[in-house]
């Protein structure tokens, strides 16, 4: 319990320290405009790494949320950029959920390694979405598609809503749901799991699934706000989500964690970034950083967890 | 004469937290010779070994090689001292040939070129001891395609070839046909007539007299005698395992008139594991299912439950044939404590109150939302009614005692009213309280209308609970008991494949 | 008698790799498709392209059985790539130039090797954390641009010719022998194996099973430094990231030439196999003039095909 607290307390510490370091190296940091900007810049961030969240719960891992993103998003587009918005929309989260499901049969029923099934479709989604887009850039989207990814309500970036709405569901759906008690559940134990009588397939089937929606729905608001898509947009995205995940203290063994915690390491990989780019530091050791914090953060987790006595 | 002794332990002692598992035991084990150990589950055999294996600690007495007092603290200092032990699942890689497995960690260095492996010496070595034990394997095969005889065999040879004077055998014949027990037999024969030490660890009383010359019969952690198997008798070795008093510290009240069958078995059929089993289970009793470690008695639980497949025969509970998946089995309330409750009935990380209503999400909240305050409440009134030990409901499982965790386990059947609960091994590695506190859940359960069918490998639990007892010997039910047979020898000699 | 031996073809038939099969029915396609692709020029070419891949992936192959997986592989070649052309660059011997670029591939080995093996991390995470570190160092080094024109010292891994033979065949082949004997004929070799076939054993063996695992990764990091050397050559230019995506081909070639992720199962010259069937599809697909991303996707597919098959069989 009191190294659950220290840990939380430290991710906390983290961000003010961040934030701190921050508002003294630039000025231009604490505007209210950097600090809204850090915000929907951080619920892109956290929208990917929400799926791929409850599939670590399980003690999985979902390595094709990138380019799952960039197919459903590259599909999509090309729809609502002829005037279709809710039915490519709708293409979109549906390409998203099968690629999903896919990953999670050969996962549950097939029982391959997450890792490898989930890397394969990795390649085979970001292939596909290659030969759709044939190289070229969709840009120049309706203003009622706009409104997801650039638009306000009530003054507040549509984005960030967006964020609080997911993290309110997700956070709901792993405290408040049986379902929720089965992510938990199997990632704890799976054997025990399955020997109360859980579904394990099912459920993994079904928390696959999920990913691949959640990855489709945030490449649409990707593409919303950057209001262009191009069939690569995805390939940078995997590691700042892991490494949210990781770093919001999410165990990849399974069944440690939570929203919450991916919630605050994306605000802390997002305040990383947005002080490389204040501090013009050079875009390209930006995914030096990203990895390295992948590795630490695991690396210290594991760390911490071996002194606890985690078995 | 002290030269005639290979090995011997002297007055060997050894506790673990909570249990006495070893209690000043001293035998010897001489040159040459099959020296048998046997033993209830839970004598302390197992224990014994791995001190011997380095894998323990004695915390007194002292182990004496050759004349030698030896320290072994490590299994590298067994090796060194001579000692080598063949544990159940084998210490083989399986895409390396047998000569590799045999010299793995000890690859003879090629005589000319530096680096590199002698792959011509180590065949050679290996072929001639395979040949010496009169055991028919090319040492250029791999271990994969091998059989689990096969295997056994190299796991011998393997032994030898470190120049093993010990060497320990820890229910060798389990996985084995009857004409590959001979081949074993004979490779033992001519490891003795080499000098070796060998320590048999067995439950197959038969075997006692197959290849043993000695016997020594521990019980509760304590030396009770050693005699030459040529003076001794099936009811003599019997007598000396069982030769405890049972107290009765606990009641069980036994219903005349038995309800509905929850359970019925009928010619059920697993390859290699179970074979034609048949038995009942009635509401308002407790059936016990004895035997002794690797008689199939877990393996029958787990296919009962669904957890395993089988392949012919028919399992019906309440009255449903069952296709076989814990899923369906829960949903009609069958409920299972498994005998490794850390690995198999608890989420350690997750807290009791996770646990506990884990089963019964969909019968507690069918909308599939959970209302806090009902499940606080259920939990809360378990942890009550069954006086789980906890500060808190939301107490990390892994933190409780050993005790608790098993009525955590409980309480997650209670949770989902199982009417038909499969205990097994209830009571292992539980204080004496705690202990009497499950018997007496078990006694209200049965009094209440549920069926229980018991696994225990404590004879006095398994008399003192039971209606009626099944006692399994490999992958078969070799005999039914009712309360009135049923009595420590009876179970035993069934156990031990005793026909006569 | 001939019933016996045609069942005994029958079931060696169905115990190979399913490279094999793909690779004969891949080639049969593109020759009744494509005239060009049964002709020496373009087999050749197939061969001198497969090279690189062939490198990475007997590295890989090592690393497979060791029941880990290194997805740092691609990128850490594009760096031991920069490495050698800024080297070269600056007018070292190219001798150090080539030292050094091996170096740093091993380097990254040792630290992916040391997180898995002593922190007990799983190594997907770990070596997808070094890929981005092993990527984002190369962008830095060379500000995102390729760096051309390394001169004849560099071109000789392309064009130079051994014994009539073109150097990075040459360089394959000895690779192969190489890596042949350490696996068969060395106590390393052995332990690999046995770290993917039975942990346990090799540490009741008294084998250091730490060390051997990190051993394994710093010799598949090692190897994708040579890598870099052939692959620079090709180009007579060092680009940042040229490597990535060549840890997926090797993945997909040491899983379709039959070797496996548990128990220590596999086999080196499946690698070889697995290789040729990548890149005659890759080849073929030119060919018969699908772009690039229809390959990558083909690839993707035809490794799932395979490993679920093989799950499937149970092999």
């Amino acid at each position: 319990m009191s190294k659950d607290w220290l840990s939380r307390l430290s991710r906390v510490a983290t961000i003010i320290l961040l934030l701190v370091a921050l508002s003294v190296i630039s000025p231009a940091f604490l505007s209210a405009q950097n600090l809204t900007n850090v915000l929907r810049q951080a619920s892109l961030l956290f929208l990917l790494a929400a799926g791929l969240t409850v599939v670590i719960l399980t003690a999985g891992i979902d390595l094709s949320i990138g380019s799952v993103l960039a197919l459903s998003a590259s599909v999509a587009a090309n729809f609502i950029q002829q005037g279709w918005v809710w039915g490519g929309s709708l293409i979109g989260l549906f390409i998203g959920a099968a690629c999903g499901l896919l990953n999670g049969l050969m996962v549950a029923l097939i029982g391959l390694p997450a890792f490898i099934a989930t890397y394969g479709m990795l390649w085979v989604a970001a292939g596909f979405a290659q030969v759709f887009m044939k190289g070229e850039i969709i840009s120049g989207f309706p203003t009622s598609f706009r409104l997801l990814g650039a638009g306000h309500l009530l003054g507040i970036p549509v984005p960030i809503l967006v964020m609080a709405a997911v993290l309110a569901a997700v956070a709901f759906t792993l405290r408040r749901t049986s379902f929720g008690r089965y992510v938990y559940a199997i990632g704890a134990n799976r054997e025990a799991a399955r020997l109360s009588g859980i579904n394990i397939r099912g459920n993994l089937l079904l928390v696959y699934s999920l990913s691949g929606l959640v990855s489709a729905f945030a490449g649409l608001v990707y593409v919303s706000r950057i209001n262009a898509v191009e069939s690569t947009i995805g390939e940078p995205l995997l590691l700042p989500a892991l490494a949210a995940v990781c770093i919001g203290g999410t165990s990849l063994f399974g069944g440690e964690g939570g929203i919450e915690g991916t919630l605050v390491g994306a605000l802390i990989m997002t305040l990383v970034t947005n002080g490389m780019n204040l501090l013009n530091v050079s875009p390209y050791w930006q995914s030096f950083v990203m990895g390295a914090i992948v590795v630490l953060a695991v690396a210290i987790d594991q760390l911490g967890s071996e002194k606890a006595g985690r078995t | 004469m002290g030269d005639d002794f290979v090995l011997q332990f002297e007055g060997i002692s050894k506790q673990f937290p909570g249990v006495k598992a070893l209690e000043d035991v001293s035998f010897d084990l001489r040159r040459g010779e099959v020296h048998m150990l046997v033993g209830e589950n839970g004598a302390g055999k197992s224990t014994l070994i791995k001190i011997l294996a380095g894998a323990h600690r004695h915390d007194a007495g002292r182990i004496v090689i050759n004349g030698q007092p030896a320290e072994i603290q490590n299994p590298a200092q067994a090796l060194a001292r001579g000692v080598s032990v063949i544990y159940q699942e084998f210490n083989l890689v399986p895409f390396l040939s047998v000569a590799q497995n045999i010299f793995l960690g000890r690859e003879p260095r090629h005589p000319k070129i530096p680096g590199l492996i002698d792959h011509a010496r180590m065949n050679a070595e290996s072929r001639a001891l395979l040949e010496s034990l009169g055991v028919d394997i090319d040492p250029r095969t791999m271990v994969h395609y091998l059989g689990v005889a096969q295997q056994q065999m190299v796991e011998v040879v393997k032994a030898l070839s470190v120049n093993a004077q010990i060497v320990v055998m820890d229910e060798p014949t389990s996985a084995l046909t009857t004409r590959e027990i001979e081949q074993l037999f004979a490779a033992i024969r001519r490891l003795t007539a080499r000098g070796v030490g060998v320590i048999y660890i067995s439950h197959r009383l038969e075997e006692v007299f197959q290849i043993g010359d000695r016997v020594t019969v521990l019980r509760d952690g304590k030396w009770i005698a050693s005699m030459n198997v040529r003076d001794a008798t099936m009811d003599v070795i019997i007598q000396a395992m069982v030769g405890r008093t049972i107290d009765r510290l606990f009641h069980r009240d036994f219903m005349t008139d038995k309800g509905q069958v929850a359970l019925a078995v009928r010619n059920l059929h697993r390859h290699g594991v179970l074979q034609d089993i048949n038995m009942t289970v009635r509401c308002g009793e407790i059936v016990g299912l004895a035997g002794l470690v690797g008689a199939g008695r877990t393996e029958l639980a787990r296919v009962i439950f669904g957890a395993d497949p089988y392949d012919a025969g028919e399992v019906t509970i309440f009255g449903r044939t069952l296709r076989g998946s814990p899923v369906e089995c829960v949903a009609i309330g069958v409920g299972f404590l498994p005998e490794d409750r850390k690995r198999e009935g608890l989420a350690l990380i997750l807290p009791l109150r996770e646990n506990v209503v884990m089963a019964s999400l969909r019968r507690l909240f069918p909308s599939g939302i959970i209302r806090r305050a009902k499940e606080r409440g259920v939990v809360s009134d378990f942890v009550k009614s069954l006086d789980i030990a906890t500060p808190s409901i939301n107490r990390m499982t892994k933190f409780l005692s050993g005790g608790t965790q098993q009525k955590v386990v409980l309480a997650k059947w209670l949770c989902t009213q199982s009417r038909f609960l499969i205990f097994d091994e209830p009571t292992r590695g539980i204080d004496v309280g705690a202990k009497a506190e499950i018997h007496q859940l078990m006694n209200e359960l049965v009094k209440q209308g549920a069926a229980i069918l018991m696994i225990s490998s404590e004879l006095p639990e398994a008399l003192n609970m039971s209606d009626r007892i099944y006692v399994m010997h490999k992958g078969r039910i070799t005999k039914e008991l009712s309360r009135e047979e049923a009595t420590q020898e009876a179970i035993l000699r069934h156990a031990m494949g005793v026909t006569i | 008698m001939s019933d016996n031996v045609w069942r005994a073809w029958a079931r060696r038939a169905t115990m190979a790799p399913g490279a094999v099969y793909a690779l004969i029915l891949l080639s049969l396609i593109f020759s009744l498709f494509t005239a060009q692709f049964l002709t020496l020029p373009n087999l050749a070419n197939v061969g001198m392209q497969a090279a690189v891949l062939v490198i990475v992936a007997l590295g890989m192959t090592l690393i497979i059985l060791s029941e880990g997986i290194d997805l740092s592989l691609g990128p850490v070649l594009g760096l031991a790539g920069v490495i050698l052309a800024l080297c070269v660059k600056q007018q070292m011997p190219l001798a150090l130039a080539i030292l050094l670029a091996i170096l740093v591939g091993a380097a990254f080995g040792a630290l992916n090797g040391v997180l898995v093996a002593h922190l007990g991390l799983p190594p997907f995470v770990v070596t997808l954390g070094t890929f981005g570190m092993a990527q984002g160092l190369a962008l830095v080094l060379t500000e995102g641009a390729s760096i051309p024109g390394l001169g004849p010292g560099i071109q000789y891994f392309n064009d130079g010719l051994i014994a009539g033979l073109p150097v990075p065949i040459v360089m394959t082949a000895i690779t192969f022998l190489v890596i042949y004997v350490i696996l068969y004929h060395t106590k390393f070799g052995t332990y690999v194996f046995a770290l993917g076939g039975n942990q346990e054993a090799l540490g009741l063996a008294g084998v250091p099973v730490r060390l051997y695992k990190t051993g394994v990764y710093v010799l598949g990091g090692a190897l994708a430094g040579v890598g870099a050397l052939v692959m620079t050559g090709r180009m007579n230019a060092a680009h940042p990231t040229v490597g990535v995506g060549l840890e997926f081909d090797a993945i997909a070639s040491v899983l379709l030439g039959g070797t496996s992720f548990e128990r220590g199962k596999g086999w080196l010259a499946g690698t070889l196999i697995g290789v040729a069937a990548v890149s005659v599809l890759r080849n073929g697909l030119n060919l018969i003039g699908l772009s690039t991303s229809w390959q990558v996707s083909m690839v993707g597919t035809v490794i799932i095909l395979a490993i679920v098959v093989d799950a499937l069989r149970g092999i």
